[in-house]
């Protein structure tokens, strides 16, 4: 009774200590300071991950911890808490909160409305809607009992919590969670500043990428270089103010995906910022090069849902990836662990809160040792984000937050009885309860042979009456110690006995009624221990280990275990296609050696350890160069403002998309992913190799600097509707106008920055501002950097070259170029290349023009002439686009095949390594089982650099590999839908479709897919 | 002065107009031809080596080995060393229904309203489009222009590619109904994001709903042989229950598959084609067993999930025949592309599939499909003289150049608005 007392008192007491502690404000009654100071004592305490320390004790006063230890000296005036069997925590961190935060209201954003070019946001602020660095969640933050609550129930005692919107994000608060005054529970402003890729509830069209989100962080990094030389001189911009500001704290930058990682890690190299890095909890994917980068990382434990796969109907529609992912995303944390990379964990992303503690015992089933789990809950947290001296672990002076439990706070059979968060005691479960569970002999009125059974857990024990060998569960209510019964005690009862019973510290006694309303008295007398619960000696067997299948390069379907590797191979007695003088030669060898063509002949000697392939009665070339690609990209166009050139496609790059493999199957080795041609100038090109298997960075072909731009329709928006109307130009006039403007722009900037540098008072002037648009098109002027230009009629093609002419540069290339024909003559003369498409036409108002006999005529008059794809799906047949050469205008074969090999290779400026099969230039061979050009050829096999990266043989085996690893994880989903797992329903995403329809209703209802060919056109919306 | 330089302006204008404009029509065949020397591929998968095709009054009247004895006044041509092909048949498209597809005023494929069995796409067939002889050049001689959109689009018609207007092209008009079928799943496509997904089609059961009540109240009133006052969608649907007309199903699904068809059985629709089929091979021993043919949408497209074999849409049109179905190949729902119809098969003549199978795919199968057999798709003894003289493999673009064309016996003028093009410009650069 005195133990139950003191209980209520506490808990009284608790409410006032959180009441009292804000001096500022008036008091209503009387003055109410109160010591505070608590002694936990007997405890087993876990002073951090590293640290235990039994039968000790902690001392807090004032909200925060007083001492730790084995011998502490308790002061008299101190309430003192038996904690005898029981554990102390520091209470968890929660680092990525938006906890207290204002909802992020978003305005709908219709399809294509009228633009908006400028941010909404008044006052001296940037000029970016997305770009927030001045917002601190300090200013912002406001409590919120529901939320506060739903973490501490599940072990948190603080959060680092920022305003989860825009791509520049401001600061974060620390904050405890305190159901008091904001002034009590806010620790600490200015935490850590937050950054991300998505423009969240930005109206502002700018940026509608993420390469555009890539290029406005890099800018604004630039700007607000320039402007702490400016000193106020001439503006005041408070975003760029508190920009600078927030540098000298931790950076978060959160990622969407593995490659998110790299992309960031990259970008902080170039500014000299290491980021803590918010993961999505597929780093595993990737998990050398996610530890080469040496950063830091926030770690969500959400996992997929399991896939609903009963119907193979349906089960056909998802992806390999994706059911490997299920499998693995619980062992993401245990692998990072493994590698050393320093992780905190987060609930972010968490649907429901209180599945954070299962999904992190998941983790640790899955590999994750339980110090490393706790370090990444409590120190590492702290750690990250320098409030070490206040959270995360116990010490003297640091806050009085920690956790009381039953045992490890990582067992399934945990109880979690008390939060003490800032001094102040929040009870989850009472551990102060009484435990009833025993075995009872329990006497009912006159009847004397029955039995109570209450097992189970302590705080929710279960209740069994036995009447012989008839057991049953009666339906019982408690408070505290006492408890309301009902039930029958056979099915021939025709109504429920009712008793109210309270427990005596050893018996439970009461009184009731039965059915028929006659008095019953109730007592339970203790005989035994409850027999030990089948489920506890379940979980207390040792667990199985967590199987699952093997990691693959990339991550997909035809990921393999092993990457490509340079080998030494001899292909014998082929036809070769040299692309050389000799033309196409019969029976002869090739040597490939140290990634590189070493020898070309007849009858060639094995050099020891090389691989032999016979190659009688096959065809060699060298691998296909698509010029014109939007394969593996996240993002294709920005295409908001007229001129992008600040934007860089290698900073999108998805070496993940199976497209990259699908073309190795047909015999591309290199393709130019370019912007798309939403505007008269684009974004810079990212020139790759098909390396399957490899990160983006290493399929990069970095020398190759080139930039997209772009003429006609899709520029002036000729077919996007009647909101449309706004953007400049909407003309072919404005068009020439925009490409003068920006150059003379670039010109301008240049001799600002000439002038600079080469001043002798530079040293006092104020440095021009880096401008990544114009740095581009300044390289463009200098002939660092080449123009692809997407152009179809001849008028404006010999506009661009006009102002090339006048500007003193080439046009390097026109893609597509469908009017080509029309002003060869001019094209060879101002020295531009064409790449254009073998037969499109009539899809647009300006290709009504184009004819297939294109390529046939400006390479006759000329020019250097490539075949294109423009499409993931066109890109795997090239050869055949090639060979359409032969039938509209009567190319030679040899002549055709260059199309696609060494004559994009010239436009690319890559003819010194690619494009013909000559010693010395890159081992980028495909064989063929057929003549190139025909419609019946396929490679055997595609190798880049000296490695296979497509053989037809290998091929036959990964698809056997799908097919079993497919139907092992399907195998495992059923059975986890069997055992009671959450299911969903399988919908298929589709991969970004790069080409879009020209009459635009892409949304709209079909019901079916048949007309997806429709859609299949170059790109009048923008590609 | 000033009247005649403004005649004379607008007479260079005319011609210049001209110029820009389709080849005439051809004429009626005069004398017999006969095409001696060549090798001909029949179309049921024979060829004949070194052999001869005579044709008279726009019908073949031998197709063998050898010379026969040739009547007199036939107009012999060698064509030796050369190919003889039947004519391609090219199905469901839009071909002369769009002329340019971003331009609205030049469509004509897609009808207001979600059921329209009733509209005719004949009737907006141009002749005198200028893709129409560019897709020509390339051996397809016969084209079903058909109607696009909603659930049940309307009646398509096989056209030849020749005629003056398209009464005169016609070759079967409303050969059958197009249907959507109400799918499993939709597209949606977000803008946001720039990505298709594809998610549960919401208005399916409404559109089930309605497409069984269209079918029961055809039924209803079909039993009348000539109901008065006519009900103009009613009476486009009568066909499908007599058998004089196909029911075209666009689906793609397995499931899809095997519901259409066992939807249209039960309501006694005799002859059911499946349209597109992307993913046909979870139906295929059900397509076997109801004795259902194909149309497969075209092999130039990539696989619908990353998992599948990058090669499946290359190999699918073999897997199903493999299978015993009646397999045709179209490009489904497009114009200009459709002249690629011979490098489809080629496709698949180079995934599995020997080259004059693959060239059935597009000749006889895709004929019988269309309930257009006993006329062409094949090079036979009383068919139709609708047929093309190639300088070599027509599946292969390396060697597909058609130099001859003929259809019903009239020889077509091969020229189209490119090749004049060509020639205009070429001359630019001779000078």
């Amino acid at each position: 009774m005195k133990k139950r007392l003191l209980f209520w008192l506490c808990l009284i007491l608790a409410g006032m200590q959180a009441m009292a502690q804000t001096p500022t404000f008036p008091t209503n009654g009387v003055q109410d300071e109160r010591p505070g100071r608590v002694a936990f004592t007997n405890a087993t305490i876990v002073t951090d991950a590293q640290t235990t320390l039994e039968g000790a004790t902690l001392l807090i006063q004032g909200g925060l911890i007083e001492a730790v230890g084995k011998n502490v000296k308790i002061p008299t005036g101190t309430q003192v808490i038996d904690l005898k069997g029981k554990r102390i925590y520091p209470s968890f961190v929660e680092v990525y909160a938006a906890y207290g935060m204002p909802e992020v209201k978003r305005e709908a954003r219709m399809g294509r409305g009228t633009p908006q070019m400028e941010s909404k946001k008044k006052g001296a602020y940037g000029w970016n809607q997305a770009v927030l660095p001045e917002v601190k969640a300090a200013e912002m933050f406001s409590g919120n009992a529901k939320e506060a609550a739903e973490l501490r129930n599940i072990g948190f005692g603080s959060a680092v919590t920022h305003s989860q919107d825009g791509i520049v994000r401001g600061t974060s608060a620390l904050v405890a969670l305190l159901d008091a005054k904001d002034q009590e529970a806010l620790l600490k402003s200015n935490v850590s500043a937050h950054y991300s890729y998505s423009k969240g509830s930005s109206t502002q069209d700018y940026p509608n990428s993420l390469m555009g989100s890539v290029a406005l962080v890099r800018q604004t990094y630039y700007d607000a270089q320039w402007y702490k030389g400016l000193k106020g001189r001439t503006e005041t911009n408070l975003s760029l103010e508190a920009f600078n500001q927030n540098q000298s704290l931790p950076q978060v930058f959160e990622v969407t995906d593995k490659l998110g990682v790299l992309r960031t890690a990259k970008i902080g190299k170039e500014f000299g910022v290491t980021y803590i890095i918010k993961g999505s909890g597929d780093e595993y994917q990737r998990l050398p090069e996610i530890k080469a980068t040496g950063l830091s990382f926030i770690l969500p434990v959400t996992y997929p849902t399991a896939l609903d796969v009963e119907d193979p109907f349906d089960a056909s529609v998802v992806s390999l990836s994706d059911m490997k992912h299920w499998e693995m995303a619980p062992a993401n944390a245990g692998l990072l662990a493994k590698q050393s990379i320093p992780f905190s964990f987060t609930t972010s992303g968490l649907r429901s809160k209180a599945d954070f503690m299962a999904n992190v015992r998941k983790a640790i089933a899955a590999g994750l040792d339980e110090k490393a789990a706790l370090a990444a809950l409590t120190t590492v947290p702290a750690q990250l984000m320098k409030i070490e001296d206040m959270v995360g672990s116990l010490k003297p002076g640091m806050l009085a937050n920690f956790l009381i439990s039953s045992e490890s706070v990582f067992s399934e059979s945990n109880t979690l009885y008390e939060n003490w968060v800032k001094g102040t005691r929040y009870i989850v479960t009472d551990m102060n309860a009484s435990d009833f569970r025993g075995s009872y002999d329990l006497a009912l009125g006159s009847r004397s042979n029955l039995k109570l059974n209450i097992t189970g857990k302590a705080d929710k024990p279960t209740y069994q009456i036995q009447v012989d060998t008839t057991k049953i569960t009666p339906k019982v209510t408690r408070q505290g110690d006492l408890l309301t019964l009902s039930f029958k005690l056979n099915k021939a009862e025709k109504g429920e006995n009712r008793i109210s019973a309270y427990y005596d510290g050893k018996n439970i006694k009461g009184d009731g009624f039965d059915a028929t309303g006659a008095p019953l008295t109730f007592l339970a007398t203790y005989k035994s221990a409850p027999q030990a619960d089948r489920a506890r000696s379940d979980s207390s067997r040792k667990a199985a280990p967590y199987e699952m299948g093997k990691l693959i390069f990339p991550f997909a379907g035809y990921g393999s275990e092993e990457k490509a590797k340079a080998e030494t191979i001899l292909i014998k007695n082929a036809t070769v296609w040299t692309n050389e003088k000799d033309g196409i030669v019969p029976n002869t060898d090739v040597l490939l050696q140290n990634g590189k063509i070493a020898k070309v002949g007849k009858s060639l000697s094995t050099p020891s350890g090389a691989k032999v392939i016979d190659g009688t009665g096959k065809h060699l070339t060298t691998g296909i160069f698509d010029e014109h690609s939007h394969i593996g990209l996240y993002s294709v166009n920005e295409g908001t403002q007229s001129v992008t050139s600040e934007v860089r496609m290698g900073d999108v790059v998805n070496s993940e998309d199976v497209n990259i493999y699908r073309q190795l199957a047909g015999g591309v080795t290199s393709s130019q992913l370019l912007h798309g041609s939403a505007n008269c100038i684009g974004g810079q090109s990212a020139v790759i190799k098909l390396k399957w298997g490899e990160t983006p960075d290493n399929l990069l072909i970095p020398e190759a600097q080139f930039i997209k731009f772009a003429l006609g329709e899709n520029v002036k928006q000729a077919n996007w509707g009647d909101a449309a109307r706004v953007r400049f130009p909407q003309t072919r006039m404005g068009v020439e106008q925009v490409m003068m403007d920006a150059f003379i722009r670039a010109k301008a900037y240049e001799k600002e920055w000439k002038e600079y540098n080469g001043s002798s008072k530079k040293a006092s002037m104020v440095a021009p501002r880096r401008d990544l648009e114009l740095d581009a098109l300044v390289e463009i002027l200098n002939k660092k950097r080449f123009i692809t230009c997407h152009s179809y009629v001849q008028s404006e093609i010999n506009m661009l070259m006009k102002v090339a002419d006048s500007l003193g540069f080439t046009i390097n290339t026109f893609t597509h170029i469908l009017e080509g024909y029309k002003v060869a003559d001019k094209m060879k003369k101002h020295g531009a290349n064409g790449s254009t498409f073998s037969d499109w036409w009539a899809y647009k108002m300006e290709v009504k023009d184009a004819i297939p006999y294109n390529a046939a005529m400006l390479s006759k008059v000329g020019v250097n002439t490539a075949i294109n794809s423009d499409d993931a799906e066109m890109a795997r047949r090239l050869n055949q686009e090639a060979a359409k050469t032969v039938l509209y205008g009567g190319v030679s074969e040899e002549e055709a095949w260059k199309m696609v090999t060494l004559n994009p290779a010239k436009m690319m400026h890559l003819d010194n390594r690619l494009g013909s099969i000559k010693v010395g230039k890159d081992a980028d061979v495909v064989l063929w089982n057929n003549n190139p050009l025909s419609v019946y050829a396929k490679p055997e096999k595609t190798i880049i650099e000296g490695a296979i990266y497509f053989d037809l043989e290998k091929d036959k085996v990964l698809r056997k590999e799908i097919d079993t690893e497919r139907n092992r994880l399907i195998q495992k989903l059923l059975t986890a839908k069997a055992s009671g797992a959450a299911t969903q329903r399988p919908a298929m995403q589709r991969p970004r479709h790069f080409h879009c329809n020209t009459l635009g209703g892409l949304s709209e209802e079909e019901g079916h897919m048949r007309f997806f060919g429709q859609f299949n056109c170059d790109g009048s919306c923008g590609f | 002065m000033k009247k005649i330089v403004f005649t004379l302006l607008a007479l260079s204008t005319m011609l210049k107009t001209a110029q820009a404009q389709n080849e005439a029509a051809a004429s009626p065949q005069t004398a017999p031809i006969a095409l001696t020397g060549g090798t001909i591929h029949v179309g049921t998968g024979e060829v004949i080596q070194n052999g001869t095709v005579v044709f008279d009054k726009g019908k073949i009247t031998y197709v063998g080995s050898g010379t026969p004895t040739l009547p007199a006044g036939t107009q012999s041509i060698s064509v030796a060393g050369k190919h003889v092909y039947p004519g391609l048949i090219s199905p469901s498209n839009q071909l002369g229904l769009v002329e340019i597809a971003s331009v609205r005023a030049t469509n004509d494929q897609e009808e207001v309203g979600d059921y329209t069995p009733n509209v005719r796409a004949l009737i907006a067939y141009n002749t005198d489009s200028e893709v129409i002889p560019t897709v020509r050049g390339n051996g397809i001689l016969l084209t079903q222009a058909t109607p696009v959109g909603g659930v049940v689009s309307g009646m398509s018609s096989v056209m030849q590619l020749d005629g003056w207007n398209w009464e005169d092209a016609a070759l079967k008009k409303d050969d059958g109904v197009h249907v959507n079928w109400p799918g499993y799943f939709r597209r949606g496509y977000n803008f946001e994001t720039g990505s298709f997904s594809i998610g549960k089609n919401d208005r399916r059961e409404e559109q089930f709903r309605e497409l069984d009540k269209l079918f029961s109240d055809a039924i209803a009133y079909a039993q009348t042989p000539a109901a008065s006052p006519v009900n103009m969608k009613l009476e486009a649907m009568r066909g499908l229950l007599d058998g004089t007309k196909n029911l075209y199903v666009a689906a793609d699904y397995g499931k899809e598959i095997i519901e259409a068809v066992r939807f249209a059985k039960a309501k006694g629709v005799k002859k059911v084609v499946i349209i597109g089929g992307e993913e046909s091979l979870m139906a295929a021993d059900f397509l076997k067993e109801n004795n259902i043919p194909i149309i497969v949408n075209t092999t130039h497209r990539l696989p619908n999930r990353t998992d599948d074999d990058t090669d499946l849409p290359y190999k699918l049109p073999y897997l199903l025949s493999q299978k015993g179905l009646t397999v045709g190949l179209g490009y489904v729902g497009l114009n200009w592309r459709t002249r690629n119809l011979p490098f489809l098969a080629g496709t698949v003549g180079g995934h599995g599939m020997t080259a004059e199978e693959a060239l059935k795919l597009v000749t006889l199968n895709n004929a019988k499909i269309l309930g257009i057999d006993n006329v062409v798709g094949s090079l036979e003894k009383g068919k139709h003289a609708t047929l093309i003289v190639s300088a070599g493999d027509i599946l292969d673009m390396r060697t597909a150049k058609v130099e001859q064309a003929y259809i019903q016996g009239k020889s077509l003028n091969l020229d189209d608005k490119q090749k004049k093009l060509y020639r205009t410009f070429s001359s630019k650069y001779a000078k």
